[in-house]
């Protein structure tokens, strides 16, 4: 009984995640369908010959009814080709493949910072509502989340690295700490490479941008989360702990926050994909190789089939990460389970 | 009386802070609409014996690498960044309230499946995705318009869909179903008007998120080109050299920050003066 429902849930969140794909691959075969011009031209790439040209548009199929064109332009997608970049002429999944860690990397330590400031001060602002440390925060908040992330990484680059010099102004590590490539994250190959002092070197060099990436984002998860806990305060379990005498402090952190975490959890989420989307912004600046940064460079370069290739990745890797979301969501939060098995909609 | 007039009419009481973020969003809206007037016709020339001066007198904001004032060039980039912004909001407003009032009207199925396509649109990173659109378009002002306008409808038509399904509720709207209106006059006229105040709420604090997008896809170099004094298009051509004019970067930066911040907390205001009890927990 118990697992049929598990089992339910999760089928219907995989059609909605391939749905999701079957979406996405249509808004990208339009994308490539509103490219003026000659389509062939265009994959074949400005310096082409008439001859290469022709050959494109035969393997590229543009001959056929624009149904048969999708399904093919489906089918090649589904199996990992994205197309050939006109700048790196490498195929556009195995440029992406090699940088993603570095993203991965990047957004997991804005997604931490964001969370380690965001979270505890939800926490103080919900407690002291109305308190001064509620009204600093919350200024705080609204006003990082009107900054423009672009702006920001370069207003900090400036400050700290090129004016101050506290921090290096783009890279991913020093010179003198090079440390190999083995998992094209550089924290952790910094990590691992057991070089004195790498480690360090390759934090110093992820501070700002993983800070400019996540200033949004913290805003976002701090609005969240302390309108959430603002909520629960007001309902009778809450009631009862601070009736029984227990200090804040303790409503706060055994019973309040944890009742807090599936929102949060779906608002991480979220974040996950926006973030990857928002490294676009960040990692030009910094110098850093990235999703991002390849997309930025694709876009400058008008390598309009590594753009739409990369827009595909990106969109498909955050349906995957949703999907895997909502499952662990089932793991973590007793409702969603029980409104499995009462046989309620989610 | 209409939500345009309400939000007006409630807009002019209320705590100083409220008129204080008013009073911001009625002066940029003037400069969007002015400030190219404004603006000395010297900022479209350069003068490259005045390049990356620090700020002044003369020139508030210093100048730029062409000479040209920044300030100016802030005030004369009002319009193309607000007024797209506007654009956009109203663009896929007007997408969002369409189909969700189909959704609302139409069979079972076509709600359903209107409501699955928002949900997919909505599960995708816009950025990344209007990003795609514009770069498709050919890099412009006007493909990032466009490339908005076509994903930023689903949360529109989800959020209103949502709303509307409450009035369809309400006890008016039975009286009207029992005198027998028809389904689209019931639509128009009584559940529409009916619901319109909560999407006034949601594209003051839309056109605070849509200057940031718009700005980071000029940025990126799908949107407004330069030399055009678009916020976003002027970062990225002075990021080049921050280090030597951090002025010229910093000045359309924080134009772009305050428009934001006072639009998002204008949304606020509304959504606070439309549910009361919501006072407390923005």
């Amino acid at each position: 009984m118990r697992s049929r429902a598990y089992a339910r849930y999760i089928g219907r969140r995989l059609i909605f995640a391939v749905l999701t794909l079957l979406g996405l691959l249509a808004l990208v075969f339009l994308m490539v369908k509103l490219i003026p011009g000659d389509e062939a031209r265009a994959a074949a790439g400005p310096e082409a010959t008439p001859a290469q040209i022709e050959a494109v548009r035969e393997r590229l199929g543009l001959d056929a009814p624009l149904a048969v064109q999708f399904v093919r332009f489906a089918g090649r997608y589904a199996q990992g080709d994205l197309g050939t970049s006109t700048s790196t002429l490498q195929p556009v999944l195995a440029d992406l493949t090699a940088v993603l860690p570095g993203t991965l990397e990047l957004v997991a330590f804005a997604m931490t910072l964001s969370l380690l400031l965001a979270v505890p001060a939800a926490a103080v602002a919900a407690a002291r509502h109305g308190g001064g440390a509620d009204l600093a925060t919350r200024v705080t908040a609204v006003t990082l989340g009107g900054l423009p992330t672009f702006w920001l990484a370069l207003m900090l680059q400036y400050i700290f690295a090129t004016r101050l010099g506290w921090l290096p102004i783009s890279g991913q590590q020093s010179f003198e700490f090079f440390t190999g490539e083995v998992t094209r994250m550089p924290v952790l190959d910094a990590l691992i490479s057991g070089i004195p002092g790498a480690f360090t070197d390759a934090l110093r060099y992820i501070l700002l941008p993983a800070f400019a990436l996540s200033a949004l984002f913290m805003a976002q998860t701090f609005r969240m989360l302390r309108a959430t806990l603002l909520g629960l305060m007001d309902l009778d379990f809450i009631c009862a702990a601070r009736a029984k005498g227990a200090a804040p402090l303790r409503i706060m952190l055994r019973h309040a926050l944890p009742n807090a975490l599936g929102p949060i959890l779906t608002l991480v989420g979220m974040q996950f994909g926006l973030m990857v989307g928002s490294a676009v912004l960040v990692e030009g600046i910094f110098a850093r190789p990235g999703v991002g940064s390849y997309l930025a460079n694709a876009v400058a370069q008008k390598d309009t089939y590594a753009v739409l290739g990369t827009v595909f990745f990106v969109g498909g890797m955050v349906c995957v990460v949703n999907l895997l979301v909502d499952i662990l969501h089932l793991v973590i939060d007793p409702r969603v389970r029980a409104s499995q098995f009462h046989g309620e909609a989610t | 009386m209409t939500p345009r007039l309400y939000a007006l009419r409630i807009a002019l009481r209320g705590p100083v802070s409220d008129l204080v973020v008013i009073g911001l969003v009625a002066t940029l809206v003037l400069l969007a609409l002015a400030g190219p007037l404004l603006a000395p016709d010297s900022i479209y020339r350069s003068d490259i014996l005045n390049a990356l001066q620090p700020p002044s007198a003369a020139h508030w904001f210093g100048t730029d690498d062409q000479g040209r004032d920044v300030f100016w060039r802030v005030v004369a980039g009002a319009q193309a960044s607000l007024v797209s912004s506007v654009l956009i909001v109203t663009g896929f407003s007007a997408i969002g309230i369409a189909v969700a009032m189909v959704a609302t009207v139409g069979p079972r199925w076509l709600d359903g499946l209107l409501m699955r396509l928002c949900d997919i649109g909505l599960a995708l990173p816009g950025l990344v995705v209007a990003l795609g659109f514009a770069a498709a378009l050919g890099p412009s002002l006007q493909s990032a318009i466009i490339a908005k306008v076509l994903t930023g409808w689903p949360m529109t038509a989800r959020y209103l869909r949502a709303v509307m399904r409450e009035t369809m509720t309400a006890p008016f709207v039975t009286g009207a179903t029992v005198l027998g209106v028809s389904r689209w006059r019931l639509m128009t006229r009584h559940v529409l008007p009916n619901s319109m105040d909560v999407l006034v709420v949601k594209w003051a604090g839309d056109i605070g998120t849509t200057i940031l997008i718009l700005a980071g896809m000029s940025f990126i170099g799908v949107g407004a080109q330069p030399p055009s004094a678009e916020w976003g298009a002027m970062i990225a051509a002075a990021k080049g050299y921050v280090s030597s004019a951090w002025w010229v970067v910093a000045a359309p930066g924080l134009a772009i920050a305050l428009t934001s911040i006072s639009f998002g907390l204008l949304g606020d205001i509304l959504q606070v003066r439309r549910d009361p009890n919501l006072r407390s927990k923005r």
